[in-house]
């Protein structure tokens, strides 16, 4: 419990060397670094088990009229796959990484409120194992989906203990999320290094105080919704009971004016690990950074009237307002993508592992955004609504932007994490198999969805395409689970050989690469000048 | 004005016109009202920050500050190890689940949260 002083110089290990001596060290560290660390290695650990659950979704559907599973467990696995992606591994995945960059990127020796950082991932840890713990009692996991509409999710359906876990679990995931993301505002705001500037903190870190602002926004909504819905269940309240004077519609709103910000809070992130890349295996300063700035901010702030744009099939929301809004967002976002390509026009390109994961979210995330501006037209998502063409667009977004985003991360920032590359031969194959994988999977799902196949629904007729269609995802998906066993691999391969890497193994710009590879506990032994946003290039 | 306060009041700008035109194209009640909280939200962090800028002189803001500039500068000690963070977790974690599954459970988990949350404030002075 010793405080240290910020000459303190005791160097943190690799986590390869953690010693059973060290355990108590992390599990009641404060350190920044520690706790990126921790938090990604347990969103990466829920994403193994939503990865689990992916495959028995996949199996179920490989076939017309499976019973693999039944109807209701199928409704308990696409819950908690949901769940555990969306509030357990994409999003906590950024605030890990953020946790473990922003202080290094701005130069400052931790986060402004250490104790609170490390609060909020047990927060998260325990909140997470809540929601799990669901599957274990009598009458099973949530089954209302990652969406918990009521009456689904009210206590005359979903009568057992599973998803009152749920409800807990999740609010402690929201109240660590927005914990955190006032503790990386006053991060920023207090500690940058001496000339770091907020017009040169790098773009990582200011779609980090977009996202954390999108939080403070978004979450409390959801804290909030999953109170009411709690009161309901055990209180006696009514407030999504239409036979009582309430309305399940009202749960839609408030639902979604967290769930659609959401979506930026998972994707935000991730255009800043590209921001970051791109520009280092292209050999040039990455193009517009100011550009880049801005429309973070004009997405973040236009994602906040958007949310009823899931709720065009209500009739009961103003369709032409949230159809305009949601189609503004595709502004801001084409911005990005013509910076981003800017950026690598011309450039001195090299196809390390990062940049073809960067590349892949390019192409990914260009045909979920593409998919993403037609369902905003209502005519078409009167069509499309609750079909598998919205799984297909929403996966894209998610799983080809996000996810190859933070594969990217990982093979980018590994070095920098744990003192020691990945293998690139590996992490070469580890990107085909999951690009391949991934098209194979969710590319089909659009025809699936334009041939009538609802979501969420546990099997189909045979006849007709969506056999065949059903049986090509199901084959994708097993090949994109060999690509994530393959960097399993690379990671233990790695840690074994222990070769050491400088502190900028990759030739990079920001802060993060001047400290040593670890950097030890106080992050920096001395700072560069910061004259620019690319301080290490202008000391090289 | 620093960029953190800009980014504050045309955060609150934007709700506060977003606010007033869904209004105006919807005269829907519950949207309106969450983006007008939404709004007072960002104006209350907006008016803080204004407050408190005024005692604020960050080198981070100096475009020409250099390492000299926060020599011998008091930034203040930070924990490295602490059980606080997980114990306080775990005890919050108890109280939620103990509402749902066993309400002595509950008590005795809030009795330790406030436990921790004075050795917090403690440990802090």
């Amino acid at each position: 419990m010793g405080k240290s002083s910020l000459v303190s110089a005791t160097a943190v290990n690799p986590i390869g060397d953690v010693r059973r001596s060290d355990l108590l060290s992390w599990i009641t560290t404060t350190d920044h670094k520690r706790i990126g660390i921790l938090y990604l290695l347990t969103s990466l650990a829920y994403f193994g088990i939503a990865g689990i659950l992916a495959m028995l979704i996949r199996t179920q559907l490989a076939r017309p009229e499976n019973t693999f599973v039944t109807s209701h467990e199928y409704a308990q696995l696409f819950t908690l796959h949901g769940t555990a992606m969306i509030f357990l591994f994409v999003a906590p995945f950024a605030l890990g990484l953020a946790n473990f960059l922003i202080p290094l990127q701005i130069g400052a020796a931790d986060m402004a409120f250490p104790r609170l950082n490390a609060t909020s991932y047990w927060l998260f840890f325990f909140g997470g194992l809540v929601v799990f713990l669901g599957a274990a009692t009598n009458e099973g996991a949530a089954a209302s989906g990652w969406s918990a509409y009521p009456p689904l999710s009210e206590i005359k359906v979903s009568t057992g203990l599973g998803q009152d876990l749920w409800i807990v679990g999740v609010f402690l995931v929201s109240v660590a999320t927005i914990l955190t993301s006032i503790n990386f505002v006053t991060t920023v705001f207090i500690y940058r290094a001496p000339g770091m500037t907020m017009w040169r903190i790098p773009i990582f870190t200011w779609e980090m105080v977009a996202t954390s602002l999108l939080i403070f926004m978004a979450f409390p909504s959801l804290a909030a919704t999953l109170l009411l819905l709690f009161v309901d269940r055990h209180f006696g309240g009514h407030a999504f009971d239409p036979a009582y004077g309430g309305d399940p519609v009202l749960w839609q709103h408030l639902f979604w004016f967290f769930g659609h910000p959401e979506v930026y809070v998972m994707i935000l992130p991730y255009f800043g690990v590209i921001s970051e890349i791109i520009p280092v295996f292209s050999r040039k300063p990455i193009f517009g950074y100011t550009g880049l700035v801005l429309a973070a901010f004009a997405i973040a702030g236009l994602s906040m009237g958007v949310w009823a744009h899931h709720m065009f099939t209500t009739g009961f929301v103003n369709n032409p307002f949230f159809s305009f809004v949601s189609f503004l967002i595709a502004v801001p976002t084409g911005v990005k993508f013509f910076n981003w390509i800017a950026t690598m026009w011309r450039g001195s390109i090299t196809f390390e592992t990062p940049m073809l994961f960067a590349i892949g979210f390019l192409l990914n995330f260009l045909i979920g955004g593409i998919t993403g501006v037609m369902i905003s037209s209502p005519p078409i998502d009167y069509q499309a609504h609750d079909s598998y063409f919205v799984v297909a667009h929403f996966h894209y977004v998610l799983g080809g932007g996000s996810l190859f985003a933070i594969f990217a991360a990982l093979f980018f920032w590994w070095p920098k994490m744990f003192g020691v590359k990945l293998n690139e031969r590996l992490g070469t194959w580890c990107f085909w198999l999951l690009f391949i994988g991934f098209n194979v999977t969710f590319l089909p799902m659009h025809f699936m969805g334009i041939f009538g196949m609802p979501r969420r629904v546990f099997t189909y007729a045979a006849g007709g395409p969506l056999p065949i269609l059903n049986l090509i995802a199901t084959c994708g998906s097993y090949v994109m689970c060999v690509g994530v066993l393959l960097f399993v691999y690379n990671a233990i391969v790695s840690a074994r050989a222990r070769d050491p890497v400088p502190n900028d193994p990759w030739g990079a710009n920001s802060l993060e690469w001047w400290t040593t590879s670890p950097p030890p506990e106080h992050n920096f032994d001395s700072l560069p000048p910061i004259r620019s946003e690319r301080p290490v290039y202008d000391a090289r | 004005m620093t960029v953190g306060l800009r980014l504050f009041l045309s955060s609150a700008a934007f709700g506060i016109v977003i606010s007033i035109a869904y209004w105006f194209t919807s005269r829907e009640i519950v949207g309106t009202f969450l983006l007008g909280v939404m709004a007072f939200a960002l104006c209350f962090v907006a008016g803080y920050m204004i407050v408190a800028e005024r005692e604020a002189d960050l080198v981070g803001d100096d475009r020409d500050a250099t390492n000299a500039s926060a020599a011998g500068e008091l930034v203040g000690t930070y924990t490295i190890r602490s059980p606080l963070p997980l114990g306080a977790a775990f005890a919050i974690t108890a109280v939620a689940v103990g509402i749902v599954i066993s309400p002595t459970i509950a008590i005795l988990a809030l009795v330790a949260t406030l436990a921790f949350g004075a050795l917090f404030i403690i440990q802090s002075r």
